[in-house]
């Protein structure tokens, strides 16, 4: 019963909305709008179990004074100052709430960010690197990328960019789309044992 | 006036013929019927080769299941995978190390790890604390993998899941720290990078079939066989299409019957 009654909630829930996508009528947007709140209230309580671990890893890692645990009081104080502020302001998209999150956030955010350019360098110098025939092709294509992308390459050789432009527009879309249709139909087919209650991986168990 | 919302009743048929399929198939594996053998994921085998490799080196196994939200197939997909790689480190004895996106998702992991070590008669030995919820913001979620990564050098890391912008990042970290990797995503924009930076790559549909790969269950494996058939009648009508536009490009009845 404890594994049944959810799996039995989840495939009502599961056809209604899935039903809702393809038909119109007044009662399926209802009940389609009600679910969808529904999902957003239970969305919030999950948010107070993601503050509740970490505040419980936190804490424990100050009392015992684990390495690096200044920087838990550092996470506790940017929870409070966030909270305190936000509610202070009213609103998410009141001024004094908007400039903490972009004199704070926005800058950590966009330095993680940037570091992909490296992160990118140092990947795309290992895939490149010579050493079976598949490699050996995706060096060349990506040579023809990169030159076909920038004014250099244009100057060097105005083929670049139209071999830039076929390579992007037929073989690539192509696989990708090939990796897409099957993807969907995966996860068409997941979301469909997970209705019927087939595959229980959720539940602790395949 | 149709029933249908504007432009679904060709996918209403399509879908309602590709479940059809899905169901019969899983009919015939429950009647002991022969399921065709599945094709062999080498990402998939190579778990129980990180998992060992973690164990022989006395590291900790991390796990991602991306951020995807738990209305995402992808992270649903993931949970496979992490029930089977929970079950495999408490039976060797092996911490795991869960890094949690969404809130959602967090209590799911935390029960299935619990369950993986209950199933193996450990359940002493299953850490709540290691399950852990990092932060709902993409590259705070990043920065807290990376952090964890660096902190606790896992032997292995697995991340399967929907990943973003931030997949290179932890791919490229798990990279430098030398953990044995495996990634996997339905996202395509993301698989160029775990295929650059990780030791093997799930592509696309293949981290949906992972709970079938791994259980081995009949009824799971005859579910994929139906994808398979999904899969050829997408062929079929692209090269329909394709042959329709190329002879006679004014024809467009095909594309109009998928819009309808």
């Amino acid at each position: 019963m404890r594994n049944e009654a959810p799996i039995f909630l989840g495939l009502i829930v599961g056809l209604v909305v899935i039903i809702s996508n393809f038909f119109r009528t007044a009662t399926l947007t209802v009940v389609r709008s009600e679910l969808d709140q529904w999902y957003m209230i239970a969305l919030n309580f999950a948010m107070l179990v993601g503050f509740i671990n970490v505040s419980r890893i936190h804490v424990d890692k100050i009392n015992k004074k684990r390495e690096g645990w200044q920087y838990s009081i550092a996470l506790f104080v940017g929870v409070l100052v966030f909270v305190v502020v936000g509610f202070a302001a009213g609103s998410s998209s009141a001024p004094r709430f908007q400039w903490l999150f972009e004199a704070t956030l926005d800058p950590m955010q966009s330095t993680m960010f940037s570091l992909l350019a490296f992160y990118i360098a140092s990947a795309a110098y290992r895939a490149f690197r010579i050493r079976t025939r598949e490699a050996t092709v995706l060096l060349v294509a990506a040579a023809i990328i990169m030159l076909g992308s920038v004014p250099i390459g244009r100057m060097i050789w105005s083929f670049f960019p139209v071999a830039r432009s076929w390579i992007l527009s037929y073989p690539n879309t192509a696989g990708m789309r090939g990796i897409q249709v099957a993807a969907v139909l995966g996860g068409m087919a997941t979301a469909l044992r997970i209705l019927l209650g087939i595959e229980r991986g959720y539940l602790g168990g395949i | 006036m149709s029933i249908f919302e504007k432009g679904m009743v060709a996918p209403f048929f399509l879908e309602l013929f590709y479940f059809a399929a899905v169901l019969l198939m899983i009919s015939r594996a429950r009647k002991g019927l022969k399921v065709p053998q599945i094709q062999k994921v080498p990402g998939l085998d190579a778990l129980e080769e990180a998992i060992g490799r973690a164990t022989e080196m006395g590291r900790p196994v991390f796990f991602s299941p991306g951020i995807g939200a738990v209305n995402n197939s992808q992270t649903m997909a993931s949970f496979a995978t992490l029930g089977h790689v929970a079950r495999q480190c408490a039976r060797y004895d092996t911490a795991i190390i869960v890094a949690n996106r969404t809130p959602f998702v967090q209590p799911i992991t935390e029960e299935i790890v619990r369950q993986a070590f209950v199933q193996e008669g450990k359940p002493e030995a299953y850490v709540a604390e290691n399950i852990r919820f990092l932060s709902d913001d993409q590259f705070a979620y990043a920065s807290g993998c990376v952090g964890l990564m660096l902190r606790d050098r896992p032997a292995a890391n697995v991340m399967i899941g929907g990943f973003w912008a931030e997949s290179l990042v932890m791919a490229e970290v798990g990279s430098q720290i030398g953990a044995i990797q495996i990634a996997g995503t339905a996202n395509t924009a993301q698989l160029p990078f775990f295929v650059a930076a990780c030791d093997y790559c799930l592509i696309g549909d293949e981290i949906y079939a992972a709970g079938a790969y791994l259980s081995r269950d009949p009824v799971l494996m005859g579910n994929l066989i139906a994808q398979d058939w999904g899969k050829m009648l997408g062929t079929a009508i692209v090269i329909v299409g394709s042959i329709i536009a190329t002879f006679t490009p004014k024809a467009n009845w095909l594309v109009d019957f998928l819009k309808k």
